[in-house]
């Protein structure tokens, strides 16, 4: 169990969280709070939850988080939540998920008919964590006096704008970041890149984050993303796991590093060209860069991913590069396991990102930019993690933007 | 010849209770401080019993027959009786019997893990008890 100091620059009230989702609930006319995503785990017990894990929320309380027991101690000791609110389940009698959840649901609700509000749905992420058919089934079938209601937006709606400590969480994440960066950059410098591979490269970052504080390379899409040559260029390449390829003279090279600090996270993607470079790949790395640039200075409150997604495209439209866009600009972005989708389920699409969310100060996106040649065998991508405020925004990654050709 | 006891007789409890203080040390018992039911489901008499295990610091203070509804603990371990009598005559493994579901845990797993081998331990003992079941 962690202590919790309010001083701490990463301090973060999770005892007011729970009373933030207790309150949403009692509006709600919800009794009990049954999250499954990865994300609610993340945001409400502060400890990583690799292995499939729920967490109950009470009317009033403490929440109790329930996780495969071979890793129930270590979740304790990660979370600020005690050993008797964290528990494990195993495949015994009664301590089965179903089993030992419905168990403490039902001692909470005296039997009565009940309200429990469970997280459901779909998404574009692997790991998000919505409860499955068999599990609703069998909770069902285990508290045949509850109605099970989706209720997953109560947690959505309170973690969209970012507190200090998380904020600085993910300062510090990106400072791990850059420092990968650097190491990357001084490893492959003055043509030393030549007989290393993509997958050394990430060993190379992940090395220097590491000794820099760095939990994990924490994308499920394969830690740190390294491209080099012609996958760069690949129009559907936003991800791009490390493979054994070989680094050549003459190609285009993406290192997108991820660090993970108290569950912030740290993602920034820098690009080269590995020398010599011709005169029509600097010109598509000035396209690049002059519109990563553009754009970190349009993010404000108040726009929109449609209306900076217009804004953006028309730029590149007037610069002749446009063909070579892909036609969005951010991702979601919180503690660990809340990735991919922008703000509220409100959009025409379910569980997409809502086109016409309007930014508002302390939102936190991941600005993407990715630009894709095929033909020429070459692309690059931006990510980094950006702070909204009224008049601007804050760019977390401090790495210079540019495309060195080394 | 050795005096036989009827299990979860009054007298098969004593018996026990005078075995596993005798035999588990504090040290063996890993100085627990918990409390600890089996709760005996269909037993020959129709009813259903249960042994109440009040641990302190490692000395089993405690161990009381009950009948009807277990009482409360902070582990209740339950199933048939036909279940428990076999883990006692050695035919069947207590984690077996769990992790087949014929018996049913209820308290913190995590717990009950680091205290599974003090559980082996009193069921090595109580199995040395001559039961006529």
């Amino acid at each position: 169990m962690v202590a919790q100091d309010p001083h701490d620059p990463y301090f973060i009230d999770f005892p007011q969280r729970v009373r933030a989702v207790q309150a949403a609930m009692a509006e709600r006319g919800i009794d009990m709070y049954l999250g499954s995503r990865l994300r609610t785990l993340s945001w409400i017990a502060g400890a990583f939850c690799p292995w499939r894990s729920f967490i109950i929320i009470p009317p009033e309380g403490l929440p109790t988080v329930f996780t495969f027991v071979i890793d129930a101690s270590r979740v304790a000791d990660d979370s600020w939540l005690d050993e008797d609110h964290v528990l494990g389940y195993a495949p015994m009698g009664g301590q089965d998920q179903v089993s030992v959840i419905s168990e403490m649901i039902d001692g909470y609700l005296n039997g009565g008919k009940v309200s429990i509000g469970i997280e459901t749905g779909m998404g574009s992420y692997t790991p998000e964590g919505h409860l499955t058919h068999f599990e609703y089934e069998q909770f069902s079938a285990a508290l045949p006096d509850a109605r099970l209601v989706n209720a997953h937006d109560i947690v959505d709606a309170l973690s969209v704008i970012k507190d200090t400590g998380t904020i600085n969480r993910f300062r510090e994440a990106s400072r791990i970041v850059d420092i990968g960066q650097q190491a990357v950059y001084d490893a492959i410098k003055n043509s030393a890149y030549l007989g290393m591979t993509e997958t050394e490269i990430s060993g190379i970052a992940t090395y220097a984050m590491r000794k820099a504080g760095s939990e994990f390379e924490w994308t499920f899409t394969g830690g740190n993303e390294i491209a080099s040559g012609y996958r760069t260029g690949l129009a559907g390449g936003a991800c791009t796991p490390a493979t054994r390829r070989k680094l050549q003279a003459g190609e285009p090279l993406m290192v997108d590093l991820h660090a993970m600090f108290m569950l912030g996270l740290g993602d920034h993607s820098h690009n080269y060209l590995l020398g010599p470079a011709s005169a029509r790949q600097k010109w598509h790395a000035r396209n690049f860069v002059d519109l990563v640039a553009k754009c970190l200075g349009a993010y404000r409150a108040g726009i929109s991913p449609t209306s900076l997604a217009d804004e953006m495209l028309a730029y590149c439209e007037e610069q002749g590069f446009a063909e070579y866009m892909v036609p969005g600009f951010e991702h979601g972005i919180g503690l660990m396991g809340d990735e991919w989708r922008i703000g509220m389920n409100d959009g025409p699409f379910p569980y997409w990102t809502n086109p016409e969310h309007v930014y508002r100060p302390d939102e936190m996106v991941i600005c993407a930019i990715q630009y894709a040649c095929p033909e020429e065998a070459i692309g690059f991508r931006y990510e980094n993690p950006i702070l909204i405020s009224e008049g601007g925004c804050e760019y977390l990654s401090k790495y210079p933007l540019e495309i060195e050709e080394v | 010849m050795s005096e036989t006891y009827q299990y979860l007789s009054p007298e098969w409890t004593q018996e026990a209770h005078r075995r596993l203080r005798e035999e588990l040390t504090a040290d063996k018992m890993k100085y627990v401080t918990s409390s600890m039911v089996t709760h005996y489901k269909n037993c020959p008499d129709g009813k259903d019993h249960s042994l109440f295990y009040k641990f302190v610091k490692g000395v089993i203070e405690e161990l009381s027959l009950l009948e009807g509804k277990p009482p409360k603990a902070e582990f209740i371990i339950s199933g048939d009786y036909e279940v428990f009598a076999s883990i006692s005559r050695a035919e069947l493994g207590a984690r077996s019997a769990l992790m087949t579901g014929r018996l049913r845990l209820k308290g913190s797993m995590v717990k009950a893990l680091g205290l599974s081998a003090v559980v082996d331990r009193m069921n090595k003992v109580l199995a040395t008890i001559p039961t006529v079941y």
